[in-house]
């Protein structure tokens, strides 16, 4: 089995888009559960190691919206306590809850989407919609290094000839203002070395193909339709209203049926899809140390 | 079989007024290497231009250019057709340019997809581009950096990575455009030595402008002089040489055996690199004086600018770039720091000109530490860079706005700009922008004149004019640093000379002793002339010793 | 699978977008997701839209030159979101779309909110700034030869896009964390954002009117050296 990130780009956009999708729209407190549980351990799984510095930023977030809510909806039946007599209720607070839950799992998938669509990948799905702004994107994500440098280099040569001074604030800005549009007429000026470099090998003579190296293979297919299967159940499920939650005025509507346990059951099997890899490249780790162990 | 052909090609700009090429014809056969001479503004690029029509100039053009090709089917042989007639596709396929800036030929983000560019836009199917994408990286040895992004490249990988993306549409017709004139020498070398190898290999028809003929004249088969938009000589190349040997003007980039041959107006097969110069020179000079006196100028000891054990790091947790780094430059000279790339050449001048904070060490200049030169005074009548890209100077529309910005004054300046007043600083030469860029450092008044690179990319007219314009300067009391790679300006223009080696300066001294000392990184005339004279460098000094010893055998 | 190699299929699907697919969007989202799920609508059209555009922009033969502008233009922008606090973004867009035409404009301002997010956070938030900072820039195409001509028209431009990026930022927070419109939520959403707004008018004014000179002055320049 392929790791997850090396799926065809197609099939994990969708994958992401679909989980992201799911949580978005479904306001059942479970599966935001499982979504932010998942997004979780998906985005920790890509930054093994490496310290989460933003994680108290999301907390944070999390909690701001989550009281956010509250102290604007004041309909609901089961008030806990007045502020400026204005009734605070037990489901506005919930509702905040399972709204925050909503945003910061979604922020995590997206977070854990940037990982795995690094550019290259991106670039093959953004291809297979329109070559040419593709093609676009990739020049942008050329020059945007390419500019950064020479910007720096602007603003070392600038200061020292004290064209750029930093003694004041107006100072910093003009020296700023400046060095943009050195940097603007410098590429602008040299973009005509790329016009020609593009027409000299033939850009525009005829109909583009598109390189990829990306293949699709059965694997992928095997991938694309079991995230396909899942989705729909979960779709079907909440179309048939099994994962209907109401808030207002009183928190209703059974969490636990049968068919919102089947939907629950497919989403996380979906959330958990991108682990498969991990799990076996964890045991394969073990192996390795038990192996060198041995050495 | 002829591949080009040219016949009575004129050519004028859609805005010029005077033609940029004259009643030019020639010849090129398959698996010809033609090296094409020429100063700037000679029309080598604009001819070059003309055999590609996809980036053909506008303008009005008389006579024709041919494309030889091989006849399809059951005719066979040859045919020629006309280079307008050839469509973009075929064009695109058949003939390769390069051009000089590395950076910015370059379209994608990735080696691989830059691979594929030239294919995509033909429409090759993706198996097929994988495969010649694949081959084409493994010639080139590429490999180990085909997933990189372009921006990690240095600036030689670069112009190879231009070449491979042009090579692998496997064209017939290589046409080059100074390709190696934003290169350090070696990559420059390794640039040349690649194209020779395909010319070899692969029978591949290779045209070539260039700066650094050195490089090129050894493995050209052909050469090709324009003065003035006229073809003035093609052919073989020790026969153009010699035919060229007349016109010393047209020398200048030549290497240093074909101009000392010129100089001489010595006779018969003309040497043309260092081996031959060397056997000319045993062969038909004496060395009874074997040595020039050594001209003793007054020279001042008060010290401009002072390192002592500087180091510096870019991040703290990095590797030093610079590591106890000493060295003194005295007031009124022009001290020269030579080096490899990321030798820390560059660094210094960044901490020289306080742009960059010593981590230890002392960095003084006049005197006083940089950090006690207050409130801007440092930048005030003291010490001024000429960046090694100028153009990170200019923001305006034309040369005399550019010229406002600083409080410019014509007789700060040892040469005119007058005539380029109303051009768009764009549109200069590379020589004229780098005295464009020069007047607004000098507009600093400054007594300290720093300068990275201030030969990079430019041709042997405009190397000569700096120089010129470096020792005017010097004569008007500037002290002056430059870095550079370039050893022969470096032993042209300097008093004294460093060399940096990783961080450190390792050797130092007066200009001739320090290159004597060198045995390979130091001038061609100085490695031609090793053990049979002493301590020469230049040309001219050969000259005046071979005059002293009594003139060259006839 | 996905390449549609057949011409007429892709037509039709082109065609398919507008009016079936958004309908067909609309629909899925009211009678699926609750009747009250209009985040997951304006999501669904804003991505349609900015895909919509695309499409077009696909099938037109733009020059290279044009192309290799629009893309520098690109860069610079999402160079410009760098700055702290006032970014050039709005009025590098703006300038874009006056000197370049409306549909240079919105791909400047929609592929430079695509990129600047790989680098500031990709979200469901990524197609509305598409397609507001799109918008502007595709405005400011058609209205070019007046912004072209005097300064007070610019700034007035520069004033109210700043205001139409809070206000449209702002509705897709409300339904993103509400699922309806609430406007009580709106209203102090948008309270809440006056800082942020007051930042955007003052940032874009100021850009545009200092760099609306110089960087229209290269683009114009340019235009006549690519033989636009």
């Amino acid at each position: 089995m392929p790791a997850f990130s090396d799926y065809n780009p197609i099939v994990v956009f969708i994958y992401f888009l679909t989980v992201a999708g799911l949580a978005m729209f479904i306001m059942n407190p479970v599966i935001l559960g499982i979504s932010l549980f998942g997004a979780l351990i998906c985005f920790r799984s890509r930054t093994r190691g490496k310290k989460d510095r933003s994680s108290g930023l999301f907390i944070g977030l999390f909690l701001l919206l989550a009281l956010l809510n509250p102290l604007f909806h004041h309909n609901g039946a089961t008030v806990l306590f007045l502020i400026n007599d204005n009734p605070i209720t037990l489901e506005a607070l919930l509702y905040g809850f399972t709204s925050a839950t909503m945003v910061v799992s979604v922020i995590y998938w997206f977070r854990s989407f940037s990982l795995l669509m690094t550019g290259d990948r991106l670039l093959y799905v953004f291809g297979k919609v329109s070559p040419k702004f593709s093609l676009m994107l990739s020049m942008s994500l050329r020059y945007i290094p390419l500019f950064a440098t020479q910007a720096r280099k602007i603003k070392a040569s600038r200061k020292a000839l004290g064209l750029w001074k930093e003694d004041n604030l107006w100072d910093a800005v003009k020296g700023g203002i400046r060095g943009f549009i050195c940097l603007a007429g410098w590429s602008l000026e040299n973009g005509i070395i790329t016009v020609d470099s593009m027409e000299a090998r033939g850009y525009g003579s005829g109909k583009r193909s598109f390189y990829s190296r990306y293949s699709f293979s059965l694997w992928d297919l095997g991938m694309l339709i079991l995230i396909l299967a899942l989705t729909s159940v979960v779709i079907v499920s909440k179309a048939m209203g099994a994962l209907d939650f109401g808030f207002y005025p009183r928190i209703g509507g059974e969490l636990m049926t049968g068919a919102a346990a089947g939907a629950y059951a497919c989403y996380t099997v979906l959330v958990l899809l991108p682990l498969g890899q991990i799990i076996r490249e964890a045991g394969y780790g073990r192996e390795k140390e038990r192996k060198n162990g041995n050495h | 079989m002829e591949i080009i052909k040219a016949e009575d090609l004129n050519f004028t700009y859609a805005l010029g007024k005077t033609p940029a090429l004259k009643n030019v014809s020639f010849s090129v056969s398959r698996g010809d290497l033609v090296a094409v001479c020429g100063a700037t503004g000679s029309g080598k690029s604009t001819l070059l231009r003309l055999l590609k029509k996809e980036i053909a100039p506008v303008g009005d053009q008389r006579g024709r250019i041919f494309f030889g090709y091989i006849k399809d089917g059951k005719e066979g042989g040859f045919g020629f057709k006309n280079v307008e007639d050839m469509s973009t596709r075929e064009s695109a396929e058949k003939i390769g340019f390069v051009m000089q800036d590395p950076e910015h030929q370059i379209v994608t983000d990735k080696v691989w997809h830059e691979l594929a560019f030239g294919l995509e836009n033909l429409g090759v199917k993706n198996d097929a581009i994988r495969r010649r994408v694949s081959e084409m990286a493994s010639y080139f040895g590429i490999e180990s950096w085909f997933e990189k992004n372009v921006n990690e490249l240095s600036g030689g990988q670069k112009q190879l990575l231009n070449l491979a993306a042009v090579m692998v549409m496997q064209p017939e017709v290589l046409l080059l455009d100074e390709p190696t004139a934003q290169l350090d020498p070696i990559a420059a070398a390794d640039f040349i030595a690649t194209v020779a190898k395909l010319n070899r290999e692969t029978a591949l028809t290779v045209i070539i402008t260039e700066h650094r003929l050195e490089n090129v004249i050894p493995v050209a088969t052909k050469l090709m002089a324009l003065e003035d938009g006229r073809l003035t000589a093609y052919g073989e190349v020790r026969k153009t040489v010699a035919a060229l040997a007349k016109d010393p003007k047209m020398l200048v980039g030549m290497p240093a055996a074909v101009r000392l041959f010129s100089r001489l107006s010595a006779k018969g097969e003309c040497p043309l690199d260092v081996c031959e110069g060397r056997r000319f020179i045993e062969d038909n000079c004496v060395n009874e004086i074997r040595s020039l006196p050594v001209k003793t100028e007054n020279r001042n000891h008060e010290t401009a600018l002072c390192f002592k054990n500087v180091g510096f790091r870019y991040d703290n947790r990095g590797a030093d770039v610079i590591r106890n780094m000493s060295f003194e430059v005295r007031e009124g000279e022009i001290f020269c720091l030579l080096g490899g790339n990321g030798s820390g050449k560059s660094t210094t001048l960044g901490l020289a000109s306080g742009v960059l904070k010593e981590n230890s060490g002392k960095i003084e200049i006049f005197g006083k530490k940089i950090k006690d030169h207050k409130g801007g005074a440092l930048y005030r009548e003291c010490v001024a860079m000429l960046p090694q890209d100028v153009r990170t100077l200019f923001i305006y529309d034309t040369v005399k706005e550019e010229l406002k910005e600083v409080e410019f004054s014509p007789e700060m300046l040892p040469f005119d700009l007058s005539p380029l007043e109303d051009r768009h600083p764009y549109d200069l030469s590379g020589g004229e922008q780098q005295l464009l860029g020069l007047a607004k450092v000098l507009s600093a008044k400054p007594k300290l004149l720093l300068m990275d690179e201030p030969t990079k990319g430019l041709d042997a007219y405009a190397k000569k004019e700096i120089a010129g314009v470096l020792r005017e300067l010097k004569k008007r009391g500037l002290t002056i640093l430059f870095v550079t790679h370039d050893v022969e300006f470096a032993a042209a223009v300097a008093d004294r000379c460093a060399l940096v080696f990783r961080g450190e300066v390792t050797s130092e001294g007066e200009t001739h002793e320090f290159f004597a000392a060198n045995n390979f990184y130091t001038t061609a005339v100085n490695r031609m002339t090793r053990g049979f004279y002493d301590g020469l460098l230049r040309v001219r000094e050969v000259e005046e010793i071979i005059r002293l010893n009594g003139g060259h055998k006839e | 699978m996905v390449v549609i190699k057949n011409n007429r299929i892709r037509n039709i699907i082109k065609i398919l977008i507008p009016f079936v697919l958004i309908p067909a969007a609309v629909v899925v989202g009211v009678f699926v997701f609750d009747d009250r799920s209009y985040a997951f609508i304006s999501l669904v059209v804003a991505l349609l839209s900015v895909l919509l555009f695309v499409a077009g922009f696909e099938k037109r033969r733009t020059g290279t030159g044009r192309m290799a502008i629009v893309t520098i233009m690109v860069a610079l922008t999402v160079t410009g979101r760098f700055v702290p606090y006032f970014k050039p973004v709005v009025a590098l867009t703006v300038i874009t779309g006056i000197y370049l035409g409306g549909e240079a404009g919105f791909l400047v301002g929609a592929m430079a909110a695509v990129i600047s997010n790989f680098y500031f956070g990709q979200g469901p938030w990524t197609p509305f700034q598409m397609l507001a900072w799109g918008m502007i820039g595709l405005v400011a195409g058609f209205m070019g030869e007046v912004l072209k001509k005097g300064r007070i028209p610019l700034a007035v431009y520069g004033f109210f896009s700043g205001l139409f990026f809070s206000f449209v930022m702002d509705v897709w927070t409300v339904l993103w964390y509400n699922k309806t419109m609430d406007w009580n939520l709106y209203v102090e959403a948008l309270v809440t954002a006056i800082p942020f707004t007051a930042i955007y008018v003052i940032s874009n004014v100021f850009y545009l009117m200092i760099l609306k000179k110089p960087i229209g002055g290269k683009l114009e320049r340019i235009c006549l050296k690519y033989r636009l």
